[in-house]
């Protein structure tokens, strides 16, 4: 089983310093609109949520991309966008039931999580620990049962 | 099979063009005309390299040459310098409008001589916004007329029916030469304007409505939330998720 960024909001302080570390090891610059991670923070119930990729099994934006510039990686498992195929048509973006990949009309590209090639940089920057880079399948099964639950619901309220 | 370019060994496989496999190498060369995501077209002629095979020297566009067993290629020779310089210099006095082109030709050292320029025109007829408008399955643009007169258009230079202004065309573009304006929700390329599809939450346009048509049409399982900007959907998310775990 592959790893993924499991993403654990109770625990989330919504510093942000995920989005500035994104956007640095991407871009080069601390700019959060192009960062591939988002923070919501929600101060009534005290509570943030990292939103990012969750590089789907069955993924919308390589399933509607015309050129396959879109593809798995063997190493990683992240969906990547090759930018030299990349013909900036948006459908991915239009498609992304999560919003996870954004267009930068900046540097004329698709921004999407590609999970640093196999090591996120975000979560050794998170002081508080919400992101994590595993196995999901080695997450505890009651954690892993419960989280499983409030996603399916939130899908299914999406869906 | 192996292939030498430059003095240096690399890998190429049979069927793929020569810039491919230089490309993929690491090896710059050139181009304007190519994509990635297009078929090599042979029309800028800017990846011009020099072959050698078996002791025969020819120039060829490398773009849509197939690798051979054994080529030695050249891609920097005092011919090929001056066959770039001459194309740059040729397409910017055909496109002095283009920002890109004037940056070409500078870099390039092109002698100034006395062709007359066109500084109203930008498109140095690449025809890459061809190709991927037909790989996007609208083909609302193709070359017209013939020889001076050719130029990039929508038939009979009508809003086309099948344009769903994704504006493809006018990012692919080498020369930034295709006009795309968005103002107050209109986006208007190729002489048709596009009501823009507000976000259901936030009200601003991400999209044009045809450009989600045509997806939905084309794609309905993965098209779920299509009045949702990005930036909304990734909210939405976001506060169910909340919402369940502070429960």
């Amino acid at each position: 089983m592959e790893k993924n960024l499991i993403v654990q909001p109770e625990t989330c302080t919504g510093c942000r310093t995920c989005e500035m570390i994104c956007s640095f090891v991407h871009a080069q610059e601390f700019n959060p609109l192009r960062s591939r991670i988002t923070v919501f923070s929600y101060e009534k119930v005290g509570l943030s949520a990292p939103m990012v990729c969750q590089q789907c099994s069955v993924a919308a934006c390589m399933q509607v991309c015309p050129v396959g510039a879109i593809q798995r990686d063997e190493h990683s498992a992240a969906l990547l966008v090759s930018q030299d195929k990349c013909l900036r048509c948006k459908m991915c973006t239009i498609a992304c039931p999560f919003g996870a990949a954004t267009y930068d009309p900046g540097k004329d590209m698709i921004l999407k999580c590609d999970l640093c090639g196999g090591d996120p940089q975000c979560i050794k920057y998170c002081p508080s620990g919400a992101i994590s880079y595993q196995d999901p399948l080695q997450a505890t099964l009651a954690k892993r049962k419960s989280y499983a639950e409030k996603f399916k619901t939130a899908f299914e309220e999406v869906i | 099979m192996k292939i030498i370019v430059d003095g240096k060994e690399i890998d190429a496989v049979l069927g793929e063009t020569l810039l491919g496999a230089a490309r993929r190498a690491g090896i710059h060369i050139p181009t304007l005309c190519y994509h990635e995501s297009l078929e090599g077209q042979g029309r800028c002629r800017l990846c011009m390299v020099e072959v050698n095979e078996g002791g025969r020297k020819e120039v060829v566009a490398s773009c849509t040459y197939p690798v051979k067993e054994g080529i030695e290629v050249t891609t920097s020779t005092p011919v090929i310098d001056k066959i770039r310089r001459n194309i740059i210099m040729l397409l910017y006095k055909r496109a002095t409008g283009s920002p890109v082109m004037r940056q070409l030709f500078q870099e390039y050292g092109c002698p100034q001589n006395s062709l007359q320029e066109n500084p109203e025109e930008r498109c140095i007829l690449c025809n890459i916004c061809v190709r991927a408008c037909e790989e996007l399955g609208s083909s609302a643009i193709s070359l017209i007329m013939r020889g001076t007169q050719k130029r990039v258009a929508t038939p009979y230079d009508e809003a086309a029916a099948v344009c769903i202004g994704c504006g493809t065309c006018a990012r692919v573009c080498p020369a930034g030469a295709i006009e795309m304006t968005e103002k107050e929700g209109i986006r208007v390329i190729w002489n048709k304007a596009f009501a823009m599809q507000a976000c259901s939450r936030c009200g601003s346009y991400y999209a044009s409505r045809e450009e989600i048509a045509h997806l939905t049409a084309r794609k309905p399982e993965y098209v779920i939330q299509s009045d949702l900007c990005e930036d909304c959907r990734k909210r939405m998310m976001a506060e169910k998720i909340a919402v369940f775990v502070s429960e």
